[in-house]
C-alpha cells in the first residue's frame, strides 16, 4: 500500500529539492551578475558553473518527479498539472542560465552609469521569481494561501516593467555618447533580465488557477 | 436439477456484482487511485466474506415477507428479479435489484395466496427512503471532519494522497463486505427457505446451508466483479469522482456505514441493549445510498442545483420496480406451475411451511468444496502470476532508467 512505501517520502523530497534548486539558481545569478558589474569575471565564471551544476540537478529531479508519479500513479487527478508545474519552474532556471551564457559570450559593456540601474533591475525580477518559490511550495500543503502569496509575484513583475521602462528609456533618451548598436546590444540584456520575471508571472498565473481548483 | 434452480440467482448475483461494485471502488478506480486488478481482488473477497459470515440478517427479514418453500418458487422469482433488473436497465431506468426482489415476493405471495406481512413491508420500504437520507448525514459529517482535520494537519498534498488512496482501498474493502452482508439477501435470500443443505465442516469453521448458499452468491458476485465491473467502474465511478478526492473517499464510506448498519444483527443487538429500538435487517439499494451522499455533500456545499430528475426517477423507481418485478413473477410463477408443472410453493398455514418442498441434495456440499478450493488454488496461482509479471516489469523500467542517465551522462 503506498502509504507503507518509501515512494511518497521519497517524492517530497525530490520536489522540495527541485524548488531548492531553483532557488539557489536565482540566488546566483544574482550574485552573477553583482560581480560582473564589479568586472570580477573569475567569481562570474564559478557562479556560471554553479548554475550550470544546478540547472542540470534541476532537470534530473524534474525527469525523476514526472517518473514516479507516473509509475506509482501518485496525484492522478493533478498529476499533469504539478508536471507543467515544474516545467515552467525548470524553464526559470534554464533561463537564468541561457542569460549568463549571454553575458559571458556576448561580455556587454554596461556604462558606469547604468551600474545600479541593472542591479535593481536584476534585485526586482529575482524577487519575483524567488518570492514564486515558497507560493509553490504552499500548494502542496496549505493551498488556501496560494494566492496571497502571489501577489507578491506581480508586485515584483510590474516593478522590474518599470525599471527596464526607466532603463531603455535612459539608454535611448539620455545616452547621447554610445552608439546605436550598443544600445542595442543593452536593451537585448535588460531583455534577458527581465525574462526571468515574465517567466515568474506565466507560472504564477497557473500556480493561481491550480490552488483554486485544489481548494474548491 | 437442483443446481440448474440455482442459475437464476447466480445470474442476479453476476448482475450485482457487474453494477453495484461500482459503487464501492469506483471513485477509486476511475480517479485510478488504485487499479482495477487490485480493486476487484479486494472487492471479490470481502463480498464474499461478507455475504458468508453477516449475511443472514438482511435475508432473514425477506424471508420474513414471503417463506419461498418451493425450489421452483425460488428460481422463478429470483429469474423475474433478474429480468427486471435486466430490462430497466436497458431503458435506462434506475433500478434496484432490492427493490425487484420484494416485489417478486410479493408476487410469489399473490400467487400462492400468502399474507404480505405489513409490518416487514413496512419496515423494509422505509429503509429505502432512510438508507439515502442516513447516507448523507453520513456523509456530511465525515466530509466536515475530514476537512477539519486536512485544514488544521497541513498535510503534504502527496502525503495526503497516500493516506487517501490505502483509505479508498480499506473502505472500498470495507464497502465490499458491507455490499456482500447486505445485498446476499437479494441474490440468495429467494432460495434459504427452499433450500436445507448438510452443514459443510471446512476445519477452522462449519458453513450452514444458508451460509453455502451465500458462498455460492458470493461467488458470483465476484465473477460480475471480475467479468464485467471495469467498465461501469471507469464511467459511472468517473462522476462520483467529479465531486473531489476527498468528497469520494467520503461518499464510499458513508454507504459503506449505511449497508453495514442494515445487515449488522450485532450493532442491532446492542442498540437493543442500551434501549433503543432495534435496526431493521433489510437490504438497502447501494446505488440509491450513494445518490443520498453525493446530494447530502452537494447541500452541504451550498450547490443549488440539485438534480430533482434523478430524486424524482428514484422515487418512481420505488414503485415501479416491485410492480413491475411482482406481476412479472405472479405470471411467471402461473407458467411454471400450469406449462411446465414444477411446484412453485405453497400457502404457509400456522406460520409452518406446509407441505415444503425444500432441496437437500447432500452433493451440493461436496461440489461447493471441491468449488471452495478450485477458486483458492486458482486465485493463489493468479496471484503468483501477477507478482512475477510486476516484477518483471518494475526491473525492465528501472533497467531502462539507468540506461537513459548513463548515456546523458
Amino acid at each position: 500500500m503506498a502509504l507503507f512505501k518509501r515512494t511518497t517520502k521519497d517524492l517530497i523530497i525530490r520536489i522540495d529539492e527541485f524548488l531548492d534548486n531553483i532557488e539557489l539558481g536565482l540566488l546566483v545569478f544574482r550574485e552573477s551578475i553583482n560581480s560582473y558589474i564589479d568586472k570580477d569575471m573569475e567569481a562570474f565564471s564559478r557562479h556560471l558553473q554553479k548554475v550550470d551544476t544546478l540547472e542540470g540537478n534541476a532537470d534530473r529531479l524534474q525527469r525523476m518527479i514526472e517518473n514516479e508519479m507516473i509509475t506509482h500513479s501518485i496525484l492522478p487527478q493533478h498529476r499533469e498539472e504539478v508536471a507543467r508545474l515544474l516545467d515552467v519552474l525548470d524553464e526559470i532556471i534554464d533561463t537564468v542560465k541561457s542569460s549568463l551564457n549571454e553575458f559571458i559570450i556576448e561580455m556587454p559593456e554596461i556604462p558606469a552609469a547604468l551600474n545600479k540601474d541593472i542591479i535593481n533591475l536584476t534585485e526586482a525580477s529575482v524577487e519575483a521569481a524567488e518570492e514564486l518559490i515558497p507560493a509553490a511550495r504552499a500548494y502542496f500543503t496549505t493551498p488556501y494561501t496560494v494566492r496571497e502569496k502571489l501577489l507578491k509575484v506581480y508586485y515584483f513583475e510590474s516593478e522590474t516593467d518599470k525599471i527596464a521602462l526607466n532603463t531603455k528609456k535612459r539608454i535611448f533618451q539620455e545616452m547621447k555618447d554610445i552608439d546605436l548598436a550598443h544600445k542595442a546590444h543593452l536593451r537585448y540584456i535588460i531583455h534577458h533580465i527581465e525574462n526571468i520575471s515574465d517567466m515568474a508571472q506565466k507560472a504564477a498565473d497557473m500556480l493561481s488557477a491550480m490552488a483554486i481548483k485544489i481548494v474548491i | 436439477m437442483i443446481l440448474f434452480f440455482l442459475t437464476s440467482g447466480l445470474f442476479l448475483g453476476w448482475s450485482l456484482g457487474a453494477n453495484d461494485a461500482s459503487n464501492v471502488f469506483g471513485s477509486a478506480v476511475g480517479s485510478k487511485m488504485v487499479t482495477f486488478r487490485k480493486a476487484a481482488i479486494i472487492a471479490s473477497i470481502a463480498v464474499i466474506l461478507g455475504a458468508v459470515f453477516q449475511g443472514a440478517g438482511a435475508s432473514e427479514t425477506l424471508g420474513k415477507l414471503g417463506g419461498v418453500n418451493a425450489i421452483g418458487g425460488s428460481f422463478t422469482l429470483a429469474l423475474a428479479a433478474a429480468i427486471t433488473v435486466y430490462v430497466m436497465t436497458k431503458f435506462s431506468l434506475p433500478v434496484s435489484t432490492t427493490q425487484a426482489i420484494v416485489g417478486a415476493i410479493i408476487g410469489w405471495n399473490l400467487f400462492t395466496g400468502n399474507k404480505t406481512d405489513a409490518d416487514t413491508l413496512s419496515k423494509i420500504v422505509v429503509t429505502w427512503v432512510s438508507g439515502p437520507v442516513l447516507g448523507a448525514l453520513f456523509a456530511v459529517l465525515l466530509y466536515i471532519i475530514i476537512i477539519k482535520i486536512k485544514k488544521a494537519s497541513r498535510i503534504h498534498l502527496i502525503r495526503f494522497e497516500s493516506f487517501l488512496r490505502t483509505g479508498l482501498i480499506i473502505v472500498g474493502a470495507f464497502g465490499a463486505y458491507s455490499l456482500g452482508a447486505n445485498n446476499i439477501a437479494n441474490v440468495m435470500g429467494v432460495f434459504v427457505p427452499a433450500f436445507n443443505l448438510q452443514e459443510l465442516d471446512l476445519g477452522l469453521f462449519t458453513l450452514s446451508s444458508s451460509q453455502q448458499l451465500f458462498l455460492l452468491g458470493g461467488l458470483a458476485i465476484a465473477v460480475g466483479i471480475i467479468t464485467y465491473s471495469k467498465k461501469v467502474m471507469e464511467t459511472i465511478g468517473g462522476n462520483i469522482v467529479e465531486l473531489n478526492s476527498e468528497a469520494a473517499i467520503v461518499v464510499v464510506l458513508a454507504q459503506s456505514l449505511v449497508l453495514f448498519i442494515f445487515s449488522s444483527s450485532g450493532l442491532s443487538n446492542l442498540f437493543v441493549k442500551i434501549g433503543l429500538p432495534p435496526i431493521p435487517m433489510v437490504p438497502v439499494s447501494s446505488s440509491q445510498v450513494i445518490v443520498g451522499c453525493v446530494i447530502g455533500i452537494g447541500l452541504y456545499k451550498g450547490a443549488r442545483n440539485i438534480n430533482f430528475k434523478l430524486l424524482g426517477e428514484i422515487g418512481i423507481g420505488w414503485i415501479a420496480t416491485p410492480v413491475m418485478s411482482g406481476l412479472l413473477a405472479f405470471f411467471s410463477l402461473f407458467f411454471v406451475k400450469n406449462i411446465f408443472g414444477i411446484d412453485v410453493g405453497y400457502k404457509i398455514i400456522g406460520g409452518a411451511a406446509s407441505g415444503a418442498v425444500t432441496a437437500t441434495d447432500p452433493g451440493i456440499s461436496a461440489i461447493i468444496r471441491y468449488l471452495l478450493l478450485a477458486v483458492l488454488i486458482t486465485g493463489l496461482l493468479v496471484g503468483i502470476y501477477y507478482s512475477l509479471i510486476e516484477r518483471k516489469k518494475q526491473k525492465e523500467l528501472k533497467k531502462s532508467e539507468d540506461k537513459f542517465w548513463h548515456y546523458l551522462k
